[in-house]
């Protein structure tokens, strides 16, 4: 009795600790941009923003191109997870449930890929797009991110295939099923949690790549990672409307990422009773 | 099997479609590109001139002014300026240069001879005089020229002076402005005593710029040529005076971190607090008039020893340069033609930056101006040479050998950054 | 490893459906029409399709693979082997200058020290992650759901927050005047932090780095460790229940070997992302006080595109990739050696 009580407070207290934690730096963001300058640079942190003020939203907005580096960046995060996801998925299903010479190498493509150090490769993008005149342009930018998350989606996707008993899909073709249509009816379900989760790394990965685009697109085709970077200038940091449009960037993805994570749950236990 | 196939056909025909997009874009660059062959020798209706233009760097409407006149002088014509950011400036600069997307941009004046080295500027020494370039501030222009040719118009200068509280120097009883370095030392103690003043001076250890000024006019250089070869110069024993001085003033800072540069806090916010004697910074570093009226900041050079003359500073400024592999250069420059004429500099003096002509001097208005042009007299700019912008690249050695010898021993640092800066000078281009 | 793996190999058909699993060879090589048994190779099915399909599943990965990661690869590597600066950029100029930038970087001290930091830091941040991150992926599973769900916002804030996004904000919070950081460990009674500078110091400066990595890392392997002890089915518990197994036991023979390969796959992530991180470090200090927090990625950044020596650049990549590629040789051999399983 004593040690279930223990053991029932104990981690609720860590836990609680634990969320604070987690989220303290993101509710500092917030309320850093909903704060008066006055108060941003006081002796003692003001940690309501009672004096709650849109001036840095409003500066974050009214920055140049805010709306089409928004739509930019909308643009080239979402087709490069979703193509992603396609290839990945084809990719994915072929090493985790078929075999054929080359398997092994092709794994270890994918594993190798993964590596790819892009921050140090920029100039090696830039030098081809430039050559093959692909600056300034949606495409290569889409392409080349696509690329970043692909190792990853198929990496991950293989093992969530994987890890579907096989012997879900035998019965199911047992039953008469189609190997497709075994893989439609019985893997794809199962495979929601993670095609769910691989999107919400794609999309964070693309929606945050800042070095290639920076170099690949300078007068068209600019993303907000330029627009966040462009509130630290050379004389410094505006931490108001730094915060705000911090705010403002993250907030695509902590929507996506509730939304996403409550139908990956759903997923879960779906296949857990499909299963 | 067969739906498999046919999924694996469909994203293959799609990746097909996509490089079909890629082409078409490749298409429209190249359109905007040929359509420049000049038939008209003025005629440059339908083609667009592309200028870039740092972020913060032009004044309020002079963007309006120049597209307005160019666009009227030469009927059809297109201006489109675009703001660059300043993070990552170097290569993205150097990535444009090589693409000939961009036609006029705007360079630093120490950055000047270096990109002039790359290839990528057009030599303009026989345009100067169509350009206006007949009487550009001597000073000013040498920052553009590289072997003799020049490489960029000058646009305009701006300095550092002191920016000082009026109601905390009243506080502390302080009338009159401070004519020598002692007299400022003076006022800063006071200030310092005064209830309700947190830093007399706030003054990072890193403003490299404050300590260019004082070596400066100990007729110190960060770096001399020796034969071929480049070397540092702050093992001189002039580089050790100016940073006696440089210790002595950052000293009086209270709150100035020994590694810190003017940018990380923003001066403009410390300054803005309230409690914060004086700044030594630049016109955009005053803080917004909600945080202090104008009416309460006073402005007066940095002094020297003596009164007859305030303390070197650093001429950082800006030039006009038009790139080499840009299609469109008479019309670049016709266009600098305008903006650089007298009425377009007029609205850069009117925002308290120094122009490119003496004669425009009166036009300089406001008390940061009017201190600050007192100090250009004895302003001075980093070595004219094509490797200088590598010296002031992230991490700058300079800075860096300001913390380490503000903390640490003088010859040590002073060695260290002068082995770095020779490294960076001498590189192979 | 192979040892556990095969385990798992074994339980899954001993988990009640061992009809099924006959029918596994003959269903797995093309809709088992009569396929002769003996055959091993793959590639050997009764249709042209199927024989091919793999490859035809595969192709769009792999023209993808080619063109955007391997022809940059490939430039890297070319340049690495060429004097390319700003001017030779500009002009559009090749000029080749053999192993240069290799024997300069091999022969700089202070390549080797950032080797030698980067493997260090790598190593601490990535096991400060595996345990932090499994303890929390071990508590959330034990949690009740209220907590859980708290926990569990918390930490999905903490991972949604963009990597841009958070460095700036820990430059915020770890600021010298006005960083709350510095005002809590004041008030706390350390009052020599009231204006500590945590940049000032490589130590300090790593400190914060990383936190903040451990603090956006963490939440990944809690939710992968969360979500491998739920995705193990419910049959394998309740076999090993039946069979009499204590919690222990269902522990090692059951989560534990479940567990692994995700275990293994996160701290092969978590190897690369920190050793390749960049935003992060960058945007603390940009490497500094002084070079000191200069890691790999770092280092061929800044000696690379900020002094436009991209041919040095270059070379510190690809030596980047091959330190990675040794550093990683241990896990490849286990994967590939698991693949055999399959």
């Amino acid at each position: 009795m004593r040690r279930s009580l223990i053991g029932r407070t104990w981690p609720n207290v860590i836990a609680v600790v634990l969320f604070v934690f987690f989220v303290f730096p993101v509710y500092w963001m917030i309320v850093t941009a909903f704060k008066p300058d006055k108060d941003i640079v006081s002796k003692t942190p003001v940690f309501l923003p009672l004096n709650a003020t849109f001036d840095h939203f409003k500066t974050a907005i009214d920055a140049p191109k805010f709306w089409t580096y928004t739509a930019n960046s909308f643009i080239v995060t979402i087709l490069a997870v979703l193509l992603s996801l396609v290839i990945a998925t084809l990719a994915a299903f072929a090493i985790a449930r078929m075999k054929f010479r080359g398997r092994k190498g092709f794994v270890l493509v994918v594993m190798a890929a993964q590596m790819a150090p892009w921050e140090v490769m920029t100039i090696a993008v830039y030098l081809i797009s430039r050559d093959n005149e692909m600056l300034n342009s949606l495409v290569p930018l889409t392409a080349f991110y696509m690329m970043m998350v692909l190792p990853f989606t198929i990496f991950t996707l293989r093992g969530f295939i994987a890890a579907v008993p096989k012997e879900l899909e035998e019965s199911a073709m047992v039953d008469g099923c189609t190997r497709t249509q075994a893989f439609v009816k019985v893997i794809f379900p199962l495979l929601a949690p993670g095609l769910m989760s691989t999107s919400l790394f794609g999309f964070i990965t693309a929606w945050n790549e800042f070095p290639l685009v920076l170099i690949l697109n300078k007068t068209e085709g600019q993303t907000l990672p330029l627009w966040l970077s462009s509130f630290q200038t050379n004389f410094g940091t505006d931490w108001g409307a730094t915060m705000a449009a911090s705010t403002l960037f993250a907030l695509p993805v902590l929507i996506l990422f509730v939304f996403l994570q409550r139908k990956a749950v759903g997923g879960l236990t779906d296949g857990a009773v499909k299963g | 099997m067969k739906r498999q196939l046919i999924a694996a056909v469909g994203v293959a025909a799609m990746v097909v479609g996509l490089a079909a997009c890629g082409s078409d874009a490749k298409k429209d660059d190249t359109k905007t590109g040929s359509s420049t062959a000049a038939d008209g020798k003025k005629d440059y209706s339908g083609k667009t001139l592309k200028v870039w233009l740092m972020s913060g760097s032009a004044p309020k409407g002079w963007e309006d002014s120049v597209k307005t006149e160019f666009e009227s002088k030469y009927a059809g014509s297109k201006v489109e300026f675009q703001v660059q950011e300043w993070t990552g400036i170097g290569p993205k600069v150097t990535a444009a240069l090589s693409e000939g997307s961009v036609d006029v941009l705007e360079v630093g004046n120490t950055q000047t001879a270096g990109y002039a080295a790359t290839g990528g500027l057009l030599d303009i020494t026989k345009d100067k005089a169509a350009i206006g370039g007949a009487d550009w501030a001597a000073n000013q222009s040498e920052s553009a020229i590289l072997d003799g040719k020049q490489y960029a118009a000058p646009w305009y200068v701006t300095n550092r002076v002191v920016a000082y509280n009026k109601d905390l120097w009243a506080k502390a009883g302080l009338t009159a402005t401070p004519k020598t370095l002692d007299e400022f030392y003076a006022a800063l103690d006071k200030l310092k005593a005064t209830p309700g003043v947190a830093d007399p001076l706030y003054m990072p250890g890193q403003e490299w710029y404050v300590y260019f000024g004082l070596l400066t006019t100990e007729g110190g250089k960060l770096a001399k040529k020796d034969g071929d070869k480049w070397v540092g110069g702050l093992s001189s024993p002039e580089a050790q005076k100016a940073f006696e001085t440089y210790k002595t003033i950052q000293g009086k800072s209270v709150t100035g971190a020994k590694d810190k540069d003017e940018a990380k806090p923003q001066q403009k916010d410390v300054f803005g607090k309230g409690d914060v004697g004086s700044i030594i910074g630049l016109g955009w570093e005053l803080p917004d008039e909600k945080a202090i009226p104008k009416d309460k900041i006073g402005f007066f050079p940095l002094p020297g020893k003596t009164a007859d003359k305030p303390s070197g500073v650093f001429l950082g400024g800006s030039n006009l340069a038009i790139a080499q592999a840009s299609k469109n250069s008479e019309m670049a420059k016709d266009f600098l033609a305008v903006a650089l004429n007298d009425k377009n500099e007029g609205l850069v003096a009117a925002a308290g930056l120094i122009p490119n002509k003496k004669a425009l001097n009166d036009k300089v208005v406001g008390d940061f101006a009017t201190a600050a042009k007192d100090a250009a007299v004895v302003g001075g700019i980093t070595p004219t040479t094509p490797n200088w912008a590598a010296v002031e690249n992230e991490p700058n050695p300079i800075k860096e050998f300001l913390t380490n010898a503000l903390t640490g021993d003088y010859a040590a640092a002073a060695k260290k950054a002068d082995d770095e800066i020779a490294k960076r000078l001498n590189a192979k281009q | 490893m192979a040892v556990h793996s095969e385990r798992v190999q074994t339980q899954s058909p001993a988990s009640g459906k061992a009809a099924v699993a006959t029918t596994e060879t003959s269903a797995h090589r093309g809709g088992g029409a009569g396929t002769p048994k003996k055959s091993a190779r793959p590639a050997d099915g009764p249709s042209f399709g199927s024989r091919f399909a793999p490859y035809l599943l595969l192709l769009p990965a792999t023209v993808a693979t080619l063109a955007l990661l391997g022809w940059p690869l490939l430039k890297t590597v070319l340049v690495s082997f060429q004097n390319l600066n700003a001017r030779q950029l500009v002009q559009h100029l090749t000029e080749w200058n053999g192993f240069e930038n290799y024997t300069e970087q091999l022969s700089d001290p202070e390549f080797w020290s950032v080797a030698g930091r980067s493997v260090a830091f790598t190593a601490l941040n990535v096991f400060l992650i595996m345990v932090g991150g499994s303890l929390v992926g071990l508590l959330l599973n034990r949690l009740g759901k209220k907590m859980r769900l708290l926990l569990s916002i918390g930490l999905l804030l903490a991972w949604a927050m963009p990597v841009v996004a958070a460095t700036t904000v820990y430059t915020w919070l770890f600021e010298t005047r006005f960083g709350v950081v510095n005002w809590f460990l004041d008030t706390l009674g350390w009052h020599s932090m009231a204006t500590f500078n945590w940049t000032g110091s490589q130590y300090s400066t790593f400190f914060v780095i990383l936190l903040l990595l451990v603090w956006g890392s963490i939440p990944f392997v809690a939710f992968n460790m969360y979500a491998a002890l739920t995705t193990i089915p419910k049959e394998l518990y309740e076999a090993a229940r039946m069979d009499g197994a204590g919690a222990v036991k269902i522990f090692t023979s059951v989560v534990f070997p479940n567990l692994k390969p995700f275990f293994l796959a996160t701290t092969f992530l978590e190897v690369i992302w920190i050793f390749k991180a960049f935003t992060q470090i960058y945007a603390i200090k940009a490497g500094g006080p002084d070079g000191l927090t200069r890691t790999l990625p770092i280092h061929a950044f800044l000696e690379g595109t900020g002094r436009q020596h991209y041919g040095t650049g270059s070379a510190i990549a690809v030596l980047t990739i091959l330190m990675l590629g040794a550093l990683m040789a241990y896990y490849f051999r286990i994967i590939l050696k698991q693949e055999d399983e399959l």
